[in-house]
């Protein structure tokens, strides 16, 4: 079966040499995974698309599957783009994304553990004792303190990317609050609602195990002395623009979804108001940063969190998933020592690949990323969402001698990487009405607990509607797509 | 259940309520006025007064004179005016937001819909010819809540909440109607013979409450002033009627309440005292006064209402 332009569905397909496509061969054939499904969606029109496709979008804003765009008069309610073409990821090359990534969480916590308590990694000159004195993001207040199971990146979302030379690598570790599991199901759902004759031609992975999973792990790093733990999940409220995903976890684990203000602490225990009075809370999935969590320490003009929570959690009596403090290890300096890190607390080689990282803190990577900025992308290190970065290629001359003054200004805030061609996948296109090709990358989740893991089989693939674009982020204008795990 | 949480929930189920009995008001008013047998209450005038009346601050100006379109406007679809419908679907939907991990999805995307629904309802629309749609629309809507609600929730606290929301609210909107009513009974008499007592506006006013056709069936007779009172103030087997709102109010406060025996000063034992006050009284009582009465039976209501703050909601 080869790639047919003539089929009205596929007409707009420009496959590009340069690129790695998901789904067609540099002979124009269909990969073996995407056979059945292509010769299933070629039964359809591509009316039936464009039908499709509304419906999906009107079951999303139905179910206020929504976030708030500011206007200038009034806000609006957006759907999240959802792409009717499944992602699909073989049950072999899963084994390695799982393994690879499952690492990667271990190496991170052990690393954690080390920079809260001993700091041998920095002592051994490993990792720069500076890359952590310079870090906004280390807590003093988390030194030498044991978090309950001694786990601190409890969920981790580690974001990978298919190169044009057809393997993965690690973009980023998101070990701080990451988001997006809730539209991993979201999409399955709608997937399998549009398009059920297709989805039972395949053995897939449910993805709908993760709330019980996510329970069992908070469950699992209970404070000591704790029978039936009693968790919750925190939000900011309503307003904030993952509330969805805050109350659809909460709802899927069974567990309340608390603000900061129906929380207090109480000689050192945390409390929830309730209808019937006070209840005792073990353990807290906080989705809110650091900074907020609790006014006594961090902001002290904070509404989001509860004043004395840091104290209670310095002493064991409830437990933060994740604990605070994780995003020193996450910064975008820490990425490029990831190889060094796994290789120091597993003693294993890195099963991912990490994309190769310059450091302009690093005198001669500093020269060598000013003379080569139009092949780089250059990103700032304390950045989430994908702002701050620049594309060396996309830029022009004026654009590019902004930039070098600007890392020029503060070297050790920027890091610059090759530009990763990111693999494509067929996206259907509103406007042409028709699949192209379009960026995608991969978010995966993994839980750690005492004595427990777990690797959500599937994820959040991101696509990048924009042609051309490579910034697959929400916030940029990037929707996601169903990703189908294959059993063995 | 989270304090905050449950309070969001008692007047989501308060706002859902509201907007569907003023709904009906603007219906039943509007549409019965127009064939009315009386000369004032074929008035549009007088109408739209009964309509502001009702649902949101009454003008007793009688030289101001009243435009139709933006009257009915304000009602229904002003974003502006904190008294319209589309603002306390709002709120309801924001309290709703707020309790999503509570209740079903099939409930979130009823509200959901429904909200949206209005938010989109082009106002030209209304005012020149979709008043009658877009009233029955609320109204049905509203059923389907109260549906999802007793058919997709767990029939545990959350459910007890929302229930003493919206039985709380409906005695209030009963009483408003009866008390809107009677003043436009009043002031427009009746058709023949005794005019008050066999005023047109006790139709209407059963036809607001949706119980016409069952008051027809329970007493076989036109409606007069007293067994339309009786109906909907006393009859426990009247749905809409403030006996069974506090009935169900009772039912629901003693399912949330721990206690055996509930101490005199709570939510739980003024509504016993209430109950048993009504259960054993006369209409005829009543109507010797029935501006006294509507006036206690609101202060009851509201008292009920802020013991519960107190009681779950702090």
């Amino acid at each position: 079966m080869k790639l047919n332009t003539n089929q009205p569905s596929f007409s707009s397909y420009k496959r590009d040499n340069h690129l790695f496509d998901e789904i067609f061969t540099k002979n124009d054939e269909v990969k073996e995974v995407y056979k059945t499904l292509l010769n299933l969606y070629s039964e359809h029109s591509i009316q039936d698309y464009a039908r499709l496709n509304e419906k999906a979008k009107a079951s999303f804003f139905n179910q206020g599957i929504t976030f708030q765009v500011y206007g200038e008069h009034e806000t609006k309610e957006k759907i999240f783009p959802f792409d009717l073409f499944p992602r699909i990821i073989d049950h072999k090359e899963w084994s390695h994304i799982e393994k690879g990534v499952l690492q990667r969480s271990k190496a991170l916590n052990h690393f954690l553990w080390d920079i809260y308590h001993d700091k041998k990694i920095l002592k051994q000159g490993i990792v720069p004792l500076d890359l952590i004195n310079s870090s906004a993001n280390y807590l003093d207040q988390m030194q030498g303190l044991n978090p309950p199971g001694g786990i601190y990146n409890h969920i981790s979302g580690t974001d990978l990317i298919k190169h044009s030379d057809g393997n993965y690598y690690v973009l980023e570790d998101n070990i701080r609050c990451p988001s997006g599991v809730s539209y991993v199901i979201c999409n399955r759902t709608a997937l399998k609602r549009a398009l059920f004759g297709v989805f039972n031609h395949y053995q897939t992975h449910t993805v709908t195990d993760y709330a019980e999973n996510l329970l069992e792990i908070m469950e699992s790093v209970k404070p000591q002395g704790v029978d039936n733990p009693t968790c919750v999940v925190i939000t900011p409220g309503i307003y904030n623009s993952a509330y969805y995903e805050h109350s659809y976890l909460a709802k899927a684990m069974g567990v309340e979804l608390v603000e900061g203000r129906d929380l207090f602490v109480e000689n050192d225990f945390v409390y929830m108001r309730t209808i019937n009075g006070p209840q005792k809370v073990d353990v807290i999935y906080r989705r809110i940063d650091d900074i907020f969590m609790d006014p006594l320490e961090f902001r002290p003009d904070s509404t989001l969190g509860v004043p004395g929570l840091l104290a209670a959690y310095k002493l064991g009596n409830v437990c933060l998933v994740n604990a605070p403090g994780t995003g020193v290890a996450d910064d975008k300096a820490i990425y490029t020592y990831m190889p060094q890190i796994i290789k120091y607390y597993l003693g294993e080689e890195p099963i991912l690949n990490n994309v190769h990282t310059y450091h302009c803190n690093r005198p001669d990577e500093l020269k060598y990323v000013l003379e080569n900025i139009d092949k780089l992308v250059v990103k700032p290190v304390d950045e989430a969402g994908g702002y701050g970065i620049s594309i060396g290629n996309k830029l022009t001359k004026a654009e590019i001698e902004k930039v070098k003054a600007v890392i020029k200004e503060n070297p050790r805030k920027y890091i610059a990487q090759p530009i990763m061609s990111l693999s494509v996948h067929a996206t259907y296109i509103e406007d042409s009405q028709s699949f192209e090709p379009r960026h995608v990358d991969l978010r995966t989740f993994c839980l750690l607990g005492k004595d427990k893991s777990f690797v959500l089989k599937g994820g959040l693939t991101r696509v990048a509607l924009k042609k051309g674009n490579l910034i697959v982020n929400s916030s940029q204008g990037g929707g996601s797509k169903d990703t189908w795990v294959l059993k063995k | 259940m989270l304090a905050r949480v449950a309070n969001n929930l008692f007047w989501m189920g308060r706002y859902i309520e509201r907007s569907e009995h003023v709904a009906r008001y603007l219906n039943v008013n509007y549409f019965s006025s127009l064939d009315a047998p009386n000369e004032l209450s074929q008035s549009r005038q007088f109408v739209l007064r009964s309509m502001l009346f009702m649902a949101s601050d009454p003008v007793t100006d009688p030289n101001i004179e009243l435009d139709e379109g933006q009257v009915l406007f304000d009602i229904a679809l002003n974003k502006e005016k904190p008294d319209s419908i589309i603002n306390y679907l709002q709120y309801a939907r924001e309290n709703a937001n707020s309790a999503r991990d509570l209740i079903s999805t099939e409930l979130y995307e009823s509200l959901n819909k429904f909200y949206h629904y209005t938010l989109n309802y082009s106002p030209e629309k209304f005012m020149k010819s979709g008043l009658y749609e877009f009233t029955v629309h609320v109204a049905e809507s509203t059923s389907i809540l109260r549906g999802k609600i007793r058919g997709t929730l767990l029939h545990d606290d959350v459910y007890s909440i929302i229930m003493l929301g919206i039985n709380i609210e409906r005695a209030t909107q009963i009483i408003r109607i009866i008390n809107a009513k009677y003043n436009d009974a009043n002031l427009a008499g009746g058709s023949y013979g005794d005019h008050l007592k066999n005023s047109y506006e006790w139709t209407t006013l059963l036809k607001c409450a949706e119980s016409y056709d069952m008051m027809r069936r329970y007493y076989k007779k036109a409606p007069r002033s007293l067994i339309t009172l009786e109906f909907l103030i006393l009859n426990p087997n009247c749905p809409r009627s403030i006996m069974n709102s506090l009935n169900q109010v009772s039912r629901h406060i003693s399912d949330l309440s721990k206690s055996k025996t509930p101490d005199k000063n709570s939510a739980e034992f003024l509504v016993g005292k209430v109950r048993a006050e009504y259960e054993f009284k006369l209409i005829e009582e009543i109507e010797e006064d029935l501006q006294g009465f509507i006036e206690k039976i609101l202060n009851t209501l509201n008292d009920i209402a802020k013991k519960i703050e107190i009681e779950y909601f702090l």
